[in-house]
This record gives structure tokens, sequence and C-alpha cells, in this order.
């Protein structure tokens, strides 16, 4: 205990140092002893020259327990040192309540300025306890420590001093604004009466303070009240009046039971929502449910790109309710918008696009911006405007890539059999995406001339066009596609050939039975195997004498698809053409086989599987128990 | 192709079975027909049971969005196979007709404008 004391003597002789290092240390040091005369040290060294070091004495003193720190400080607050008595004001600040009683007790100190000081000091501690002193304090013989004290009294937040700040401000005149104020932060509805009663003034400021206060307390029963003042004739006093009138219905989720004239107040509405204000946003747009007109919504697109994309949605929403009027106005203000903005009017107008719209969207083609151009070219289209011909056919030129596509796939939508020849010119340009919205809109018209088109381009020496041209077939998919496919079963190319048998299947024109049949012949794997498919969609069962004979492919996976295929039809008619893959060489095989032969129900097979269920291999012995435990469940 | 419809609320819910091709697109049409006649212009059509579409068919679903603009109306598509889904990317059509991936999602976003 001796060697602390003597420790903290030791620091506190440090403290006097004219070396800073060295009364940085000792403050670090007495931070770390919380006995009252470590703490008196760090109360000395809050008026330590360096400004680094009174600031850890300020920090230290803040964590220390104990009553010794505050009761100290409290004579800081009449120090002439300005430094030393702010700091000494954060720290109590910071110490919280325990402070509290300190500072009441100096709170009638003779200099006025410390008594402020102090009552201020009380305001930001914001403790309950503080009140009455607060209260005493609104009567105090200097004005500035009576503002103070009212404007404490609105940061503590107390109830209890709603009376106190009534009697205040119907006597003293200078303090009516603050008490006004404090009253609206105490957020209390039994100030209100008296609320009401104040803003019926000629004083202006009386007038601003009290209007929001109400405000501020954000009950709705006030909207009555505040509603008399949206029509007073000094603009400020209505615009305090209906921004009151926003916390209040921001308060309670927007809900107002009274018409509000909005026209009025539409510039001071829209000019919150540009400068962000978060509380006029939420209103304005709450609003928008049953606020129209031509006003509106140019102020909604000026404001666009201003609020965040959540508000923005619901601003495209609400503009798309009103429907065409809006498109109208939204088309006059495009020119002169942004990209984004821009977009977000095609995207309403989208909605309601007809022959009209359309033939003003056409004087926009030439946009700088290429994702414009190409949103109009769907515009366009999608309009069905034979005017809109020329222009596709010019944006079909246009040199970015997506707008080409864009322009090829809206001419497929006019239907227009003669451009033909014009859509065939898009499948040579050089991305795939225009090449395949030139096919598409070719697949859209899909008359005899398409097919008539693509049937000779399949034997095109392009392998790309004969891509495109055996896929667009496939999906004009009627019976004047099944000759040119069926054709396309001979192709040289191997993805051509495969293609167009998938297509067939889909048709489901059983001219293509007997051609898919001899492609079970093909060379390629893959076109076998989709044979094999395309026939169990043309003809399910019968076609089984057809594919038996790929159960001896070469390939193991052809074996091996052919046996799941009759596997699938469940029929024990079929069960002779693969009981004999019971013994293959190839374990996959007589996997598939078990399985197989247990879905046709094949019991004939069980005494064969049965002997697989002692395999070496695990998988050829969990294939027999699955299948033993199906065939045993159908007995 | 089946055509079932639930034409009880707001939304007229239409369900296709099988395949849309020049025959069914004008059972389709006609069936719209009659709905269009009860001044119902929100229409939805499921395509979950929709194995196989063609040109024609899209012709017939393009002139019913024609016929349900004329009307003012709405019309949504939803559970789109594959291959349905296919044959809309290389049209490009999925940039005129609203496409969803559930019918949920269709109805609900009927419901948000309507509470808009």
């Amino acid at each position: 205990m001796n060697d602390l004391v003597e420790r903290i003597g030791e620091l506190l002789s440090k403290l006097q140092s004219s070396d800073y290092l060295e009364r940085e240390e000792a403050v670090e040091e007495l931070g770390n002893y919380d006995t009252d005369e470590a703490v008196a040290g760090l109360v000395i060294a809050i008026e330590d020259p360096n400004s680094g070091i009174r600031e850890l004495a300020a920090e230290h003193l803040s964590k220390m327990k104990g009553d010794t720190a505050p009761k100290l400080l409290i004579h800081f607050l009449g120090n002439d040192d300005i430094t030393a008595r702010n700091l000494a004001a954060e720290v109590l600040v910071k110490i919280g309540s325990r402070s509290v009683p300190y500072l009441i007790e100096q709170i009638d100190v003779d200099d006025y300025d410390v008594r402020k000081f102090i009552v201020d000091t009380l305001g930001l501690i914001k403790d309950e306890n503080s009140v009455d002193a607060l209260c005493q304090k609104l009567w105090d013989e200097n004005i500035n420590v009576v503002c103070s004290a009212a404007e404490a009294l609105g940061e503590v937040g107390s109830p209890k001093a709603i009376d106190a700040l009534v009697a205040v401000f119907e006597k003293i005149e200078d303090v009516q604004p603050q008490a006004l104020e404090a009253l609206g932060k105490i957020g209390d509805t039994r100030a209100l009466e008296h609320l009401y009663r104040f803003i019926e003034t000629d004083d202006p400021i009386i007038q601003y303070a009290g209007i929001e206060a109400i405000g501020n307390i954000g009950s709705s029963s006030s909207m009555e009240v505040l509603s008399k003042y949206l029509n007073d004739g000094d603009e400020s006093v209505s615009e305090l009046a209906l921004m009151a009138i926003i916390n209040i219905s921001n308060n309670t989720d927007g809900n107002i039971d009274f018409d509000i004239p909005l026209d009025k107040f539409s510039k001071f509405l829209f000019n919150g929502v540009k400068e962000k204000d978060p509380e006029i946003t939420s209103f304005t747009i709450n609003r928008l449910k049953s606020w129209f007109g031509h006003d509106v919504i140019y102020n909604l697109i000026d404001v666009l790109d201003s609020v965040d994309e959540d508000n923005q949605k619901l601003i495209i929403e609400s503009l798309g309710q009103v429907g065409g009027t809006a498109s109208t106005m939204l088309i006059s203000k495009f020119k002169e918008s942004s990209v984004e903005i821009k977009n977000i009017i095609l995207e309403i107008i989208k909605q309601f696009i007809d022959e009209n719209i359309a033939r003003k969207l056409i004087g926009f083609v030439d946009d700088e911006d290429p994702g414009i151009r190409q949103k109009l070219a769907h515009m366009i289209g999608s309009s069905y405007l034979p005017e809109a011909l020329p222009v596709l056919k010019k944006m079909a030129g246009d040199e970015i890539g997506h707008v080409r596509s864009a322009a090829y796939a809206a001419l497929g939508w006019l239907c227009t059999e003669n451009e033909v020849e014009f859509l065939v010119k898009g499948l040579d340009d050089k991305f795939v995406d225009v090449r395949e919205a030139a096919a598409g809109a070719m697949i859209m018209i899909g008359t005899e001339a398409v097919v008539e088109k693509f049937r000779k381009l399949l034997f095109d020496g392009n392998t790309e066009k004969q891509r495109i041209s055996a896929l667009s077939l496939g999906m004009i998919g009627d019976s004047t596609v099944v000759q040119p496919l069926i054709e396309a079963i001979n192709h040289p190319e191997e993805e051509i050939r495969r293609s167009s048998i998938i297509s067939l299947a889909r048709i489901g024109d059983e001219r293509a039975i007997e051609p898919i049949a001899v492609a079970l012949n093909d060379e390629s794997k893959a076109v076998r195997k989709s044979a094999i498919n395309s026939l169990v969609i043309l003809q399910r069962q019968e076609c089984v004498p057809k594919i038996k004979f790929l159960l001896d492919d070469e390939d193991l996976w052809i074996r091996y698809h052919t046996i799941n295929v009759i596997g699938d039809f469940r029929n024990n008619e079929f069960s002779e053409y693969v009981l004999p893959y019971l013994n293959d060489e190839q374990d996959v095989i007589r996997i598939a086989t078990m399985k197989a032969l247990s879905k046709m129900g094949c019991r004939e097979a069980m005494s064969t599987i049965d002997q697989f269920a002692n395999d070496s291999n695990k998988d050829i012995v969990d294939a027999a128990h699955q299948a033993i435990t199906v065939l045993d469940g159908e007995k | 192709m089946e055509i079932k419809v639930k034409n009880e609320g707001q939304v007229c819910e239409v369900y296709l079975n099988g395949r849309l091709d020049l025959a069914s697109g004008t059972n389709l049409k006609e069936e719209l027909k009659k709905i269009f006649d009860q001044d119902k212009n929100m229409i939805h059509l499921n395509l979950n049971d929709v194995e196989f579409i063609n040109s024609s068919g899209l012709g017939s679903l393009v002139s019913i969005m024609k016929e349900v603009r004329l009307r003012k109306g709405r019309l949504t598509l939803s559970n789109l196979a594959s291959y349905v889904k296919e044959i809309f990317e290389i049209t490009q059509l999925s940039h005129i007709f609203e496409i969803y991936e559930t019918q949920e999602e269709a109805l609900s976003s009927y419901q948000s404008v309507t509470a808009n």
C-alpha cells in the first residue's frame, strides 16, 4: 500500500516535469490507479499545456469510478481557461448521472456564465433527476441562463417540465421560442392544448416554433389545427404547417384522413425530394396514390434521379397508374432527359405502347445511346405499326449489334412476309445474336416462302447458316417443314442430322418414323441416340422392334441407353430382347439389364439375378438386390 | 390441346395442356374471346403443360396480346418449359410478353399493382 502511495506521489511529481514524454507516461500510469490521489493527478493534467496529455487525462477520468472525479471537475466549470473548462464539462457529461448532484450543488453560483454552463452540461447529460433544478433555473435572474434551462429541459425530455415551461412562456417573452422548442422535444401530448393557444399570435417567430413543436409531438389529433395554417398567407407558416403534418403522417404510417391542397405545395414537396429529405420524400411518394395532374407527372420525372431505387420503383408504378396521359407527357420530356431517365421513361411507356405512342417514339431512334436505340426498336416493333417497317429496316443496319438484333426481332413481330429477302441478309451478320434474331423473325413469319429459304440454306456451304436453318425449321414446326427436315437427316453435318431428328420428333409427324429409323444406323453416336429417343416419342412401344438391334451397337453407351429405353416401357413382352445381356461382359450393361428386367417384371430373370448378389463388384451386388426387391414386390 | 379456364377473381387464369399450334391456337383465341366478352381484360396463361409451340402458336399468342392491349388489359405468362423459353428467346418475344417463372409470381404482380 505504501509502495502505491509512494508511486503515485512520484507520478504526481512527474506531472510537473518539463519533459512531455515523462508527463505523458505519468498520466498513462495514473489512469491505472482508481484512487483519489490518482484521480486528483489526472484532474491536474487536464490543464497540461499539451493537448494530447489533456485528452489522455480526460479519457482516463471519464472511466474512473467513484465520485472524486466529478467532485473535483465541477470547479473547472468556472475556470478562465476555456479549453480546460470545456474538457471538464465533456468528462462530466461522459461520467453522466454521477455528475448530476455535484452540478446541481453548484447551480446557484454567482457567476451567471458558470450557471449557464452548468445548465448546458445538465442538458447534455439528459438525466431526469436534474428536472427540478432546471425548472428553478427557468426563473434565474439572467435571461441566458433561463433560455439555457428551457433548452436543457427539452433535451432531458421529461413531461414533468411541461407546466414550468408553459408558465415561463406566459411570463417571460424572451424565452418563448426555446420553451416551445422544448415542449416539442418532450413530445408529450399534454402540451398540445397550450401550443394550439400559443400559435394563435401575430408573432411569426412564435408561430413557427409552435407549429414545429406540434409537428415534433407527432400526434394525429393536431391535424385539424395544423390544416388551418396550410392556407396561411405567409408561405413560411403554411410550409411549416405542412412539414409538421409530414412529421405526424410519417409517425402514423402515412395515415391522414383529410385532404391536403397538395398542388399548392408541389414545389416545396418536390424540392424536398430533390434535396433527398427522407421525411418529405416518404410523404410525397405516399401521396401519389391519390395525386395526379400534369405538374405532378413533370415533377416526378424531374426527381426520378434524386430518389433511391425503391422510391424510383414506386414513382414508376404511380406513373404507370396514370396511364396513357403520362406516356404522352413523358415522351415530351424524353429528348432532354439523361440516359437513366430515358430508360425509366421507356419502361413506363412500355405498358401503354400503341400506334400513336410508337409514332412519337420513332422520332428518337437516332438517340446516341445504343441501349436506348435497342429498347426503342423493341417498343416500336411491339406496336405493330406498319410505318415502323422502314424505320426498323434502317435500324437493322445500326453500327451496334444489339440494336441490329432488336430491329430484326421487331421486324419479325410485324410479320412482314414481303421482307423475307431482307431478313435473310441478317443471317450473314458477324454477331450470333443478330443472326439468331433474323432467324427468329423468319420463324415468326413462318410461311412456305420462309421454309423454302431455310430448306435451301440447309445445304448452303455455310455451316452456321445450316445450323440456324435446322433450328428454325424445327421451331416453325408445322407440316411444311417435315420434308426439309427429313432431307436433313442425311445432312453431312452431324449436328444438323441430330437437331433435325429432334425437331421431327417434336413436330410428331408420322412421315418421319422411317427416316429416323434409318438414322438408327448413323455413324454418329449422338445421332443414333437422338434417333432412339425420337422414335420413342413418335411411336412409343411400337419402336422397340426397330431399335432392338442397337442392343448390339458397337458403342457401349448406345447399348446401355437402348436397354434403359426398352426397360422404361415396363412391358414384359420385351424382356426376351434384354435377357441375354444379363451375361454381358460389361458390368454397366449387366447393371442396366437388371434394372430394366425388374421394371418389366421379368421374374424368369430372378435366379440369374440372384447369382449376382455375391458378385465381387459392389455396384453389381447393389443392382441385384434392388432388382430382387422390385421383383419380389410384384409377386 | 386442353384449355382450362378459371375465371373467378380479377385475373382470369388459363391453363394450357398439350401442343400450341395453328389449330389449338385458334381454339385458344376463341376461348379467350369468350373471356373478353365478359369484359375481363386481365389474363394469365399458365404454360406449364405446353410441351410444344410453333410459329403458328406464337402467332396466336401475339394476336391475343394485341387484343389485350386494345382492351387496355394485361397478359402474363408463366411456367414456360425450356423449349418454349428457347423459342421465346430466339424470337425475342420475351421483350413483349410479361413472363414469370411461376404462376404465383405472376398473380402477385397483379396484386401489387392493384394495391398501389
